[in-house]
C-alpha cells in the first residue's frame, strides 16, 4: 500500500502524521482514495430507531462510575441483569454483559471476541514477550510455591501471632502472593520491598488513572533493568526459579531478557488469591455458622474458596472487544465494540443459583471445582473469576504440564487456611471493627481491604 | 496498621495512602478545583514535565465552564488522547481532524448511534456515496437558490416573532418601562426562531410550530444516555404520527411554495422527498420522517447557540460590536468568528475502520475516536491568539463557507459546520438565519446592553461566565425602544 504523507505545520514533525492509502486534494488535503469495489465502510443502518418502550430508565450510566458501584456493585448490576441483558453504556462506551450463559458464552467466543493485554491499555504492545505459557516457566513456578508455600504461610502467620493483633487483609491476604511470588523468582530477602512496591505499581498503572500510569511505567522501566541483571546472572548460574527458568528458554527472538520477565508477570496476576483470599475471610468472619462449617470439617475450605470465587469474586469486570461486527443478544455489536462482561452480575444470577445472594459454602447448585476451561464440567456451574483462566477448548492441564495456576491457587489457599484455624483457633472479628468490601478505583479489585481480627 | 514488616508497608504504599489512614479511596467524581479561565487543574507531571491528564475531569462543572486549557494540554502534549475511562480516543488538532473528517471511508459515523436511537436512521451513519446520495435528496433544499427564496420567508418570521414583543408579558420574556425594553433574547426569539424557520422551510403549515418547538426540544434533551430519553422516544413518535399524516397527503397534493408576490418556487421540500427515488423505490414515510427529524434536531440548538453566543460575545467586545452598527455587513465576519471561538457543537464522534496509528498511538479498528472541533477552532497552529474573540482577525476564512477547511490563500475556516463530506448541510441556512435575524434585532433595538444582574456569574462572582462547552443558555438584555 503507497502511502503519502502530507507537509505538516511547522509545530508538527511529519514523522507522525496520519498515513493511509490517500492522495492530497486541491487544497493540500489528504483524502481517501476512491475505492472500485468493496471498501472499509458500511452502507446501510446498524442503530435501529429505539421505540418508547425500549428505554433503559432504570438506569443511569453514571450509577456505573458510582460510589455505590465502587462498595457495592451487586444493586446497579441486579438492575441490568434483570431489565437489560445487554445495556449500551454511552459513557463508558460499552455494552454491559450481566447474565450468567451471556458472560460465559462471550469468554469462549475467542473467534469473536478478542482479549487485551495489560500491555494494549499501557500502549506498551510488543515491549516484551509473556512467556507464562512454556512448561518450564509453569513448572519451576508450580515446583518452588509447592514447596514453600506452607513454610511461607506459617511465617505470615506467626508474624500475626507474635504481634498479637492482625489486619487480616493487609497482613496477610495482600502479603501472602507477594511472598510467594518472591519465593518462585527466587528475589533476595532485602530486594523484596522495593520489588513489591514496584509490582504493586505496574499492577495498578494500566488502568485509567493517569498518575498511576505513569508510576507504573517507571515501575515497568525499572524492574526491566532489574531482571535484566538477575536474568543474565541466573543464565550463568541457574537455579530451579522462574527467572532462572525463563533465562534458560530457548525462543525464536533471541534469548529472554529482562523485560520479558517484566512482560510475564505483567500479564499474570496476585489479584485472585489476594482479593480471592481476603474477602473469604471477610465472608467467613462476618458470617460465623460458614465459619463453623469449615471448622468442624476442614474439608469444607476448598468449598468456601469456590463459593468465594462465585459470591465475591475479586475482580468483578473484564472487557472483550469485538472482533467483528456481530449480532448478539439481539443488537449488533458494531467492530471494536466493548463488551463489560460483568462476572460479579452473572455470579448472583438467579437463573442459574438458587438464592445467589447468600454466601454459603455447602452450595449444592455450583461445581465443585474451578472452571478450568470449562464453566459446566459437572453439569453444574462455576463460579466465573478471571485469575482462573480463560475457558479454552484444550484441556486445562496438559500431559506434560505441572498443575494448573488455578489448582496451585486453591490448594496455596486451603493450606494457609488451615494454618490460620491451627495456629489461631478463636480467630474472629476484632471488636467493633465494621469491614467492608470496595473496590478503590473504577476497574480495580473488590475485595476487602482491612480485616482486623482478634484471636 | 498492626504490622511494621517493611514488605508488608511496600504494599500499603502501592494502594492508596488515604486508604490507609482509614479514609475512603475518592470515587469517581472527585470534585475538581474550578480555575482561573485559562488555567488547568495541575493533575501531576510525568517525570519530563508533561502535564497528566485524568479523564475524570471530562465529567466535571469546571471542564465545562473552561474546557479549552485541557484541550491546549492534549494538542501539546497527547495530540491522539486514549481516554481509557470513557473507552475512546480525542484527536484535538486542527490539522489531523481534517484529516480523518475527509476520509470517510477511514472513519465512518456510526457510533452517531446514540442520536439514531431517536432521531431514526438518516444519512449521518453512512459514509461514502450512499451518504452522498442521500444527503443531496435534501441537502440540496438548504443552498443555493432555493435557499435565496427562502430568505425573504426568514425575514418575515423574524419581523413578526419582532414585532410580538410590544404585546408580550414579563412571563414570556418581555418586560418593557418606559422607553427602556428588557428581553430574555432565548425566550423571546433565539428559541424558537430556528424551529420556526426549520418548519417554514421544510413546508409545514404555520400552526404546527409550536408542536415542532415542543418535539424538538424533547428529542434533543432525550438522546441515547440521557435521563429523559424515554420523552425524547415518545416526542419522536409524536412527531413521526404528524409527518405521517402530512407526507401521505403530499404524496397524492403536491404543495408548492410561493414568494411574497404570490410567484410560485415550486414544489416544497417535503413533496420533492416523496417524488424521490433511491435504489428505483420511493422514499419510505419513515424514511422521511427520519430525515426530518434530523433537520429539526440539527438546525434548533445549533442555530439557537450561534444567535445568543455572537450577541453575547460582541456585546461584551462594544468596539467590535460598534463596528457591526456602522456596518451591517459584518455579520458576517461576527457569525464566523463566533462559531469559531464558542462553537455551539463540540465535535462529532468517529469509528475508525481499519488499524490506525496516528502520533504514535496505535488505534485498534471500531474504536469511538472523537473529533474535538471545539479544540481545531482554538488550535494555534492555524489561528493566532485563539482565545481572543476578535473578528476582525485575519487568520479566519469569512467568506462563502469551505468544505475543505484550508483555504488557498492559507486562512482556515472555522470547524463548527465541520469540513468533508459530513460538513453540516445546514451550515447556509443557519448562516442566513443567525445573520438576517441579527440584523432585524439591531434594527429594533437601540443601545443594547447585557443586563448583568441577571446573568449567570463565574466563580469570583462578579465576571460573567464563560460560555464553556454548552452555549448561552439565557441571554438578559436591555435596549432602548427609541
Amino acid at each position: 500500500m503507497s502511502t503519502q504523507t502530507k507537509t505538516g505545520t511547522p509545530n508538527d514533525p511529519v514523522d507522525h502524521r496520519y498515513t493511509r492509502d490517500i492522495t492530497v486534494g486541491k487544497n493540500g488535503v489528504p483524502v481517501a482514495k476512491a475505492k472500485t469495489s468493496g471498501g472499509g465502510y458500511r452502507t446501510y443502518e446498524i442503530h435501529q430507531r429505539m421505540r418508547p418502550g425500549e428505554t433503559t430508565a432504570k438506569m443511569t450510566p453514571t450509577r456505573l462510575i458510582s460510589d455505590e458501584y465502587l462498595t457495592n456493585p451487586y444493586a446497579p448490576l441486579e438492575v441490568l441483569r434483570e431489565n437489560y441483558p445487554c445495556y449500551r453504556d454511552w459513557i463508558a462506551n460499552a455494552y454491559w454483559i450481566t447474565q450468567y450463559n451471556d458472560v460465559t458464552s462471550i469468554f469462549v467466543d475467542d473467534a469473536n471476541f478478542e482479549t487485551r493485554s495489560k500491555a494494549w491499555f499501557y500502549g506498551i504492545e510488543g515491549f516484551g514477550r509473556d512467556l507464562g505459557g512454556e512448561i518450564p516457566v509453569l513448572t519451576a513456578q508450580a515446583t518452588r510455591i509447592d514447596e514453600n508455600a506452607s513454610a511461607i504461610a506459617e511465617r505470615l502467620v506467626d508474624e500475626m501471632v507474635t504481634a498479637g493483633q492482625a489486619d487480616l487483609a493487609l497482613d496477610f491476604a495482600a502479603r501472602f502472593p507477594m511472598e510467594l511470588l518472591g519465593c518462585a523468582l527466587d528475589l533476595p530477602e532485602a530486594d523484596m520491598p522495593k520489588f513489591i512496591e514496584q509490582y504493586w505499581h505496574m499492577q495498578r498503572g494500566y488502568n485509567w488513572e493517569p498518575r498511576s500510569e505513569q508510576a507504573g511505567k517507571t515501575a515497568i522501566e525499572e524492574l526491566s533493568a532489574y531482571f535484566q541483571a538477575l536474568v543474565d546472572v541466573r543464565r550463568a548460574n541457574p537455579g530451579d526459579d522462574m527467572v532462572s527458568a525463563i533465562a534458560e528458554l530457548e525462543l525464536d527472538g533471541g534469548p529472554a531478557t529482562g523485560a520479558d520477565v517484566v512482560a510475564t508477570l505483567l500479564e499474570a496476576d496476585h489479584e485472585t488469591l489476594h482479593g480471592g483470599f481476603a474477602n473469604m475471610w471477610f465472608q467467613l468472619l462476618t458470617n460465623p455458622d460458614q465459619l463453623q462449617v469449615i471448622k468442624d470439617d476442614r474439608r469444607f475450605i476448598k468449598f468456601a474458596w469456590f463459593e468465594t470465587l462465585r459470591h465475591s469474586t475479586p475482580v468483578i469486570n473484564a472487557p472483550r472487544f469485538a472482533r467483528h461486527e456481530v449480532e448478539r443478544f439481539g443488537l449488533m455489536l458494531p467492530e471494536g465494540g466493548t463488551v463489560n462482561c460483568s462476572a460479579a452480575a452473572a455470579n448472583r444470577d438467579p437463573r442459574i443459583y438458587t438464592d445467589p445472594d447468600t454466601f454459603d459454602v455447602k452450595r449444592k447448585d455450583m461445581c465443585q471445582r474451578e472452571p478450568r476451561g470449562m464453566y459446566r464440567a459437572d453439569g453444574l456451574p462455576a463460579g466465573i473469576a478471571f485469575g482462573l483462566g480463560a475457558p479454552t477448548k484444550h484441556p486445562a492441564v496438559p500431559e506434560d504440564r505441572p498443575r494448573s495456576i488455578y489448582a496451585i491457587t486453591r490448594d496455596v489457599v486451603v493450606t494457609a487456611s488451615n494454618i490460620l484455624l491451627d495456629k489461631m483457633p478463636n480467630i474472629r472479628l476484632q471488636d467493633g471493627a465494621t469491614p467492608e468490601m470496595r473496590s478503590l478505583r473504577i476497574g480495580e479489585m473488590h475485595t476487602c481491604w482491612h480485616l482486623p481480627i482478634s484471636f | 496498621m498492626s504490622s511494621t514488616n517493611p514488605n508488608t508497608e511496600s504494599i500499603a504504599r502501592a494502594i492508596d495512602p488515604s486508604l490507609l489512614a482509614g479514609e475512603i479511596a475518592p470515587g469517581a467524581q472527585t470534585d475538581f478545583p474550578q480555575m482561573p479561565v485559562g488555567q488547568a487543574v495541575d493533575m501531576g507531571h510525568a517525570p519530563d514535565g508533561t502535564p497528566l491528564l485524568d479523564p475524570r475531569i471530562f465529567n466535571t462543572m469546571e471542564f465545562m465552564r473552561n474546557p479549552y486549557p485541557y484541550y491546549k494540554i492534549m494538542r501539546d502534549h497527547y495530540p491522539v488522547f486514549h481516554d481509557k475511562l470513557h473507552n475512546c480516543y480525542y484527536v484535538t488538532r486542527y490539522e489531523d481532524i481534517t484529516d480523518c473528517y475527509f476520509d470517510d471511508e477511514g472513519f465512518n459515523t456510526i457510533p452517531k448511534g446514540s442520536s439514531s436511537g431517536v432521531l431514526g436512521n438518516t444519512q449521518l451513519e453512512l459514509s461514502g456515496v450512499e451518504h452522498r446520495r442521500r444527503r443531496n435528496l435534501y441537502g440540496q433544499h438548504l443552498v443555493g437558490q432555493s435557499l435565496k427564496n427562502r430568505v425573504p420567508a426568514i425575514e418575515r418570521m423574524a419581523e413578526d416573532m419582532i414585532s410580538a414583543w410590544d404585546g408580550m408579558s414579563e412571563e414570556e420574556g418581555v418586560e418593557t418601562n418606559g422607553n427602556v425594553r428588557r428581553i430574555q433574547l432565548g425566550k423571546a426569539f433565539a428559541n424558537e426562531f430556528p424551529i420556526r424557520v426549520v418548519c417554514e422551510v421544510l413546508g409545514f403549515p404555520e400552526e404546527a410550530q409550536e408542536d415542532f418547538y415542543y418535539w424538538y426540544n424533547s428529542m434533543m434533551s432525550g438522546l441515547g444516555g440521557s435521563a429523559t430519553q424515554k420523552e425524547g422516544l415518545e416526542a419522536r413518535q409524536h412527531l413521526e404520527d404528524y409527518v405521517e399524516g402530512i407526507v401521505e397527503e403530499r404524496r397524492v397534493t403536491p404543495s408548492y411554495l410561493y414568494d411574497a408576490d404570490g410567484k410560485n418556487l415550486g414544489k416544497d421540500i417535503i413533496t420533492k422527498l416523496c417524488e424521490t427515488k433511491v435504489d428505483g423505490d420511493y422514499l419510505s414515510t419513515e424514511e422521511i420522517t427520519s430525515n426530518i427529524a434530523l433537520v429539526v434536531g440539527g438546525g434548533g440548538e445549533t442555530t439557537r447557540g450561534a444567535i445568543l453566543n455572537m450577541w453575547y460575545l460582541l456585546l461584551q467586545h462594544p468596539d467590535q460590536f460598534a463596528a457591526i452598527v456602522e456596518d451591517e455587513e459584518k455579520w458576517d465576519l461576527a457569525f464566523h468568528e463566533t462559531l469559531r471561538h464558542s462553537t455551539p457543537i463540540g465535535g462529532q464522534p468517529r469509528h475508525n475502520t481499519f488499524d490506525l496509528d496516528l502520533h504514535g498511538v496505535h488505534i485498534p479498528a471500531g474504536s469511538l475516536v472523537n473529533m474535538v472541533d471545539f479544540s481545531a477552532n482554538h488550535d494555534d497552529r492555524n489561528f493566532k491568539d485563539p482565545e481572543t474573540f476578535d473578528m476582525f482577525r485575519d487568520d479566519l476564512y469569512s467568506g462563502k463557507l469551505l468544505r475543505s477547511g484550508y483555504a488557498k490563500e492559507g486562512k482556515c475556516s472555522h470547524m463548527a459546520f465541520g469540513v468533508g463530506p459530513h460538513l453540516c448541510p445546514g451550515a447556509w441556512i443557519s448562516h442566513q438565519e443567525a445573520v438576517v435575524g441579527s440584523k432585524i434585532l439591531l434594527k429594533h433595538m437601540k443601545n443594547p446592553r447585557i443586563v448583568t444582574e441577571n446573568m449567570p456569574k463565574d466563580i469570583d462572582g462578579e465576571s460573567l461566565l464563560p460560555i464553556g462547552l454548552i452555549s448561552v443558555r439565557e441571554l438578559w438584555l436591555e435596549f432602548d425602544l427609541s
